[in-house]
């Protein structure tokens, strides 16, 4: 490398350092998401997502006269990636909120920043800990759609209410601690609705043929089966049942690729149940959530991008209600008391209290395929279930 | 590195000493000095990756003894550092063991694996042996997942800052210094023992197994000395990790961290302490360099979304870059850098090519 | 019935991916941990191809697999090719950092988002029943008899064709079959484009059957086990590994417990280890040094 060459990279270490320390004039929230490696599909769409909405408050002047500062970190699914960078966001870049979008591994690190540094943490498009439900943990809060052991309760009934037949109950989920914990708690609920439980298959993460754990759910002879798991194990467990013959009905969760996934299956007996409306409920949110990706041209389908929109409009509430200087504290206090209005993208509002960090209502709607007339159509309105305080 | 203008050695002894002359011995003491003088002075993210750095140098140090001396190849590395945490994570959460207890106990641990990883290299050579390491790291990532499926622990363990007596390691400026005594004890533990017959032993065994034999080694023995020293060092290093961090979990514990030391060893540059250190410092910075470089560098708007798969593919391709055009390592740069200094002004073609 | 075929189907998939495994350690000694990225790569090709050949399916899936084998052809000649004097340890890690890259670009092109090429090119994976009982995906019928295809052709390329043999004689002694005339450049060349051929068509082919993600990286190292059991140096031995790893999964997941699924395969790889260190079939050999 020539001299000359050395001199451009040095001035370009000198300029990362000078940029690092130029005064703090916005709000600075902190993002650790899994946007590469195995399990982005699930993650990056909600972290992208998150960026237009907050580009887009910014391009209209930003929350209280003052713009966003979205610092994103890339943790890969990695729970030591997530603790560097959880430290780098509280100290260098001196984050009001912390955001964690990614695999339940990576809680541990960032929560125990967290604390150290009392900045709350805010789990966006990763699944809900018990923690930020009554009694809420002080510093974790959660907005994701699903939490292992409402949604869990809500689909068994939902099968309990449908179903005219005696039902003869079957499970899958992936060999992950939280997936594991929502078909147990499934599992208890069915028993106690006095329902069948004829079998429980737990497939471990990538596995690459879905067939073998499928035949053993089939022989079971379920004429109903759940799966509560991330996409990919839900879909392969249904799609090798039905590749086997097995034709009852299968409900599973509604995660940000079910709409697209419900018209390439195109399977009348295949329910998904979910909190976030899609977009053949055609709110008007949705017209926004189309424009705003056009504009930042992102790669993803309107439909993944809800999850997102929904973290964007609590974030920026959260953060309207911060008075300029914002401090770490300051945030606490406005998401201790928040109401943010989801303007129809959910059955409700999202409400978060001193203790309940997760939600005090939480709807249920079902879609699934009509094959008659080729499209998604909805099976069941909004179910309001109340948390418990 | 005897100097380049002369060979003033008048016993054996000056052969195998650390610090052989004064130019060295002044520079280290430099060193020395503007390592303590570093945490008063960085950012708590610096001190953080300084941090990251003492403790990968731990076990990068450990796995070059192992394969850059005795010349056995392991890919279990993320497997024994996970054993050392989850010796510390269990014995802490089940029967709330002190810190001094848990360090050694975790050590002993790694040793009682080193024999196991180790008892199949005397049957087994070269990539072989690295596979069955690898079988053992899956089942020891196993062992801990079921650990804390089981017990309820599903998003980690978590341990409470270590404490010794009434005072309490939370501070980073107090765990940069306890890492940094720990890195530099790993390092003389390895120099003094690459100096003793057990180092010279190792070397023997890599240069050619069989010479060795004849020589009179015994074979088996240092083979199974490397790996349960090796294997308690990386194990107190994962046990480290785990307080550092303040939680366990059989996720941290990937192959990429395998693969990460294992790029250390190769990219420091392969049978060479200096080596393992520039390695760790290379490898733990790396990521971060080129996350700063690609906010810095202008990039098209259209790019703007795609950063994090641009800072993981530009870490491949300069990895592949490093491989090709530098196979020395970073030694090998070091090496030349010092003699480029040495022999000017009188650098020749022949001199310098000799090296 | 139905077992049987998970056996067989399971087994295929590993014994398709393992080709690629052995032919690379066969004649350069270097495991190619970069394989599941290299089958994701292949799929994705389908993916591209499928997208611009819309309407021609099959010469999608012809380009596709050309691609993948020149995709092969560059690795070689840009990153393997200077590593066949380093060390093996080096050689391995280029192979890692090389999945490193890949997996970064691949998400640079085609974003992180699950794909589905088979619909692309117009097709449905339905079921074929088998006897009165059992059911096989069509997919997966192609992939078994692809896999039977794949190991009988290179099984008469490698004993009677003049390629195949130079390309034996490379692997045993690269020394003196470089002294007989064998230029060994283009048999590596050859034996890396063979590799990324299997292992394109076995990820287009899983791709088919389930999806296009990112979790195929992960499968691809599912399989090595299969490879080890066989002995790393066996076409023969990675095809019986495969049966014996599948066969032992599929009935680990039918009779006992789904979860140990992950770990059976590692587990009768020690076994195997214990007892037969280079494998059913592989060669007993004196393996470099680091």
């Amino acid at each position: 490398m020539s001299k000359h060459t050395w001199m451009r990279v040095g001035g370009v270490a000198l300029a990362a350092i000078a940029s690092i320390a130029h005064a703090q004039d916005a709000y600075v929230v902190g993002v650790s998401a899994a946007m590469t490696g195995p399990s982005a599909s699930t993650y990056a769409p909600v972290v992208d997502a998150l960026k237009a909405y907050l580009d887009n408050v910014n391009s209209k002047g930003g929350i209280n006269g003052k713009q966003v500062r979205l610092v994103i970190q890339d943790n890969q699914g990695e729970p030591s990636k997530a603790a560097a960078d959880a430290k780098k966001l509280v100290a260098q870049d001196k984050v009001l909120m912390l955001i964690n979008t990614s695999l339940s591994s990576t809680y541990a690190p960032m929560v125990s920043e967290s604390k150290r540094a009392n900045v709350p943490l805010y789990y966006a498009g990763a699944v809900c800990p018990a923690e930020t439900m009554p009694p809420a943990d002080p510093l974790q809060f959660c907005s994701t759609a699903f939490s292992a052991s409402l949604d869990s309760q809500a689909s068994v009934n939902f099968i309990k209410d449908s179903a005219k037949e005696p039902v003869r109950i079957g499970f899958a989920s992936m060999a992950i601690p939280v997936a594991r914990a929502g078909i147990e708690q499934a599992e208890v609920v069915a028993k106690s609705l006095g329902m069948t439980v004829v079998e429980k298959q737990i497939t471990p993460p990538p596995t690459p043929d879905y067939t073998p754990f499928a035949t053993k759910l089939k022989e079971a002879n379920p004429n109903w089966v759940f799966s509560w798991s991330p996409w990919v194990s839900q879909v392969r467990t249904f799609e090798a049942l039905r590749r086997l013959g097995w034709d009852g009905r299968y409900v599973t969760w509604a995660h940000i690729n079910a709409e697209d996934e419900l018209a390439r299956l195109k399977d009348s007996e295949f329910y998904v149940i979910g909190t976030n409306a899609l977009l053949v409920d055609n709110v008007p949110m949705h017209a926004e959530i189309r424009a705003v990706t056009h504009r930042a041209n992102l790669k993803y389908p309107a439909s993944y991008l809800t999850e997102g929109f929904i973290t964007g409009m609590v974030v920026e509430e959260a953060l309207r209600k911060t008075a300029w200087p914002p401090t770490p504290a300051k945030v606490l206090a406005a998401m201790n008391n928040l109401k943010v209005d989801l303007k129809g993208l959910r059955g409700g509002s999202l409400e978060w209290t001193k203790d309940n960090h997760f939600r005090t209502r939480q709807h249920y709607r079902v879609w699934k395929w009509d094959t008659a007339k080729n499209d998604v159509v909805r099976v069941r309105d909004w179910v309001a279930v109340d948390v418990k305080q | 590195m005897p100097s380049a203008s002369g060979y003033f050695r008048t016993h054996y002894g000056e052969d195998t000493r650390l610090l052989d002359t004064r130019t060295k011995r002044v520079c280290y003491a430099l060193l020395v000095v503007i390592l303590v003088a570093l945490p008063f002075v960085a950012s708590a993210f610096l001190l953080d990756l300084a941090n990251q750095v003492y403790l990968a140098i731990i076990g990068a140090v450990a796995l070059m003894l192992l394969t850059g001396y005795a010349g056995q190849i392991s890919l279990g590395h993320a497997g024994l550092m996970a054993a050392g945490a989850f010796t510390a994570g269990i014995l802490f959460k089940e029967v709330n063991a002190p810190f001094w207890i848990t360090l050694p106990a975790s050590g002993l641990v790694g040793a009682t694996i080193g024999v196991i990883f180790g008892l199949p290299s005397l049957r087994l050579r070269g990539l072989y042996l690295a596979v069955s390491t690898l079988a053992l790291h899956f089942i020891v990532i196993y062992a801990g997942g079921e650990y804390e499926t089981k017990r309820g622990f599903s998003t980690g363990v978590i341990i409470a800052p270590p404490r010794i007596g009434s005072w309490t390691l939370e501070d980073p400026i107090a765990w940069y210094f306890v890492l940094g005594l720990f890195a530099a004890a790993a390092l003389l533990f390895g120099l003094n023992l690459l100096r003793s017959r057990t180092g010279r032993a190792w070397r023997a065994i890599r240069g050619r197994e069989t010479v060795a034999e004849a020589l009179g080694i015994p074979v088996a023995r240092y083979k199974l000395a490397a790996f349960v020293v090796s294997s308690m060092m990386t194990s107190v290093a994962g046990c480290l990790f785990a307080y550092y961090r303040g939680f366990v979990s059989a996720e941290a514990f990937s192959l990429f961290l395998t693969i990460q030391y294992v790029a250390m060893v190769i990219i420091g540059g392969i049978g060479s302490m200096l080596g393992a250190v520039l390695g760790a410092v290379f490898v733990v910075l790396f990521p971060y360099a080129i996350e700063a470089l690609t906010q810095v560098l202008p990039t098209p708007a259209a790019w703007a979304n795609a950063v994090f798969a641009i800072n993981y593919a530009a870490f491949g391709l300069v990895m592949i870059l490093f491989l090709l055009f530098e196979p020395q390592g970073l030694v090998g740069i070091w090496r030349r850098i010092q003699n480029y200094f040495l022999l000017w002004p009188f650098k020749q073609a022949p001199l310098s090519k000799g090296r | 019935m139905q077992l049987t075929i998970n056996i067989v189907v399971l087994a295929a998939i590993y014994a398709l991916i393992c080709c690629g495994y052995v032919l690379i350690y066969r004649v350069s000694r270097v495991m190619s941990l970069a394989h599941g990225e290299l089958m994701m790569l292949g799929a994705y090709g389908l993916f591209a191809t499928a997208g611009t050949f819309s309407g021609h399916p099959l010469i999608a899936i012809a380009v596709a697999a050309v691609l993948a084998t020149m995709v092969g052809v560059l690795v070689y000649v840009a990153l393997m090719r200077s590593m066949t004097g380093e060390a093996v340890l080096a050689a391995v890690l280029a192979t890692i950092a090389l999945g490193i890259f890949l997996r970064g670009a691949m998400v640079l092109v085609w974003s992180a988002q699950e794909q589905h090429p088979i619909r692309l090119l117009g097709w449905t994976n339905s079921a074929v029943s088998i006897g009165e009982t059992a059911r096989i995906s069509a997919a997966a019928l192609v992939l078994v008899v692809v896999t039977a295809l794949a190991y009988l052709s290179l099984y008469f390329f490698l004993k009677y064709t003049v390629w195949g043999i130079r390309m034996r004689a490379a692997g045993q002694n690269p020394l003196l079959a470089a002294q007989r005339g064998i230029g060994l450049h283009g048999i590596y060349a050859l034996a890396w484009a063979l590799a990324t051929f299997t292992g394109g068509i076995a990820g287009m082919l899983i791709a088919s059957d389930t999806a296009l993600d990112q979790t195929m990286i992960i499968i691809g190292l599912k399989a090595f086990p299969a490879a080890l059991v066989g002995g790393l140096d066996s076409l023969l031995g990675a095809l019986i590994g495969s049966l014996i790893v599948a066969a032992a999964e599929v009935l680990m997941i039918h009779y006992i417990d789904p979860l140990l699924a992950d770990v059976v395969p590692f587990f009768v790889l020690l076994v195997f280890l214990i007892v037969r260190p280079w494998g059913l079939y592989g060669s007993k050999e004196e393996l470099d040094r680091v």
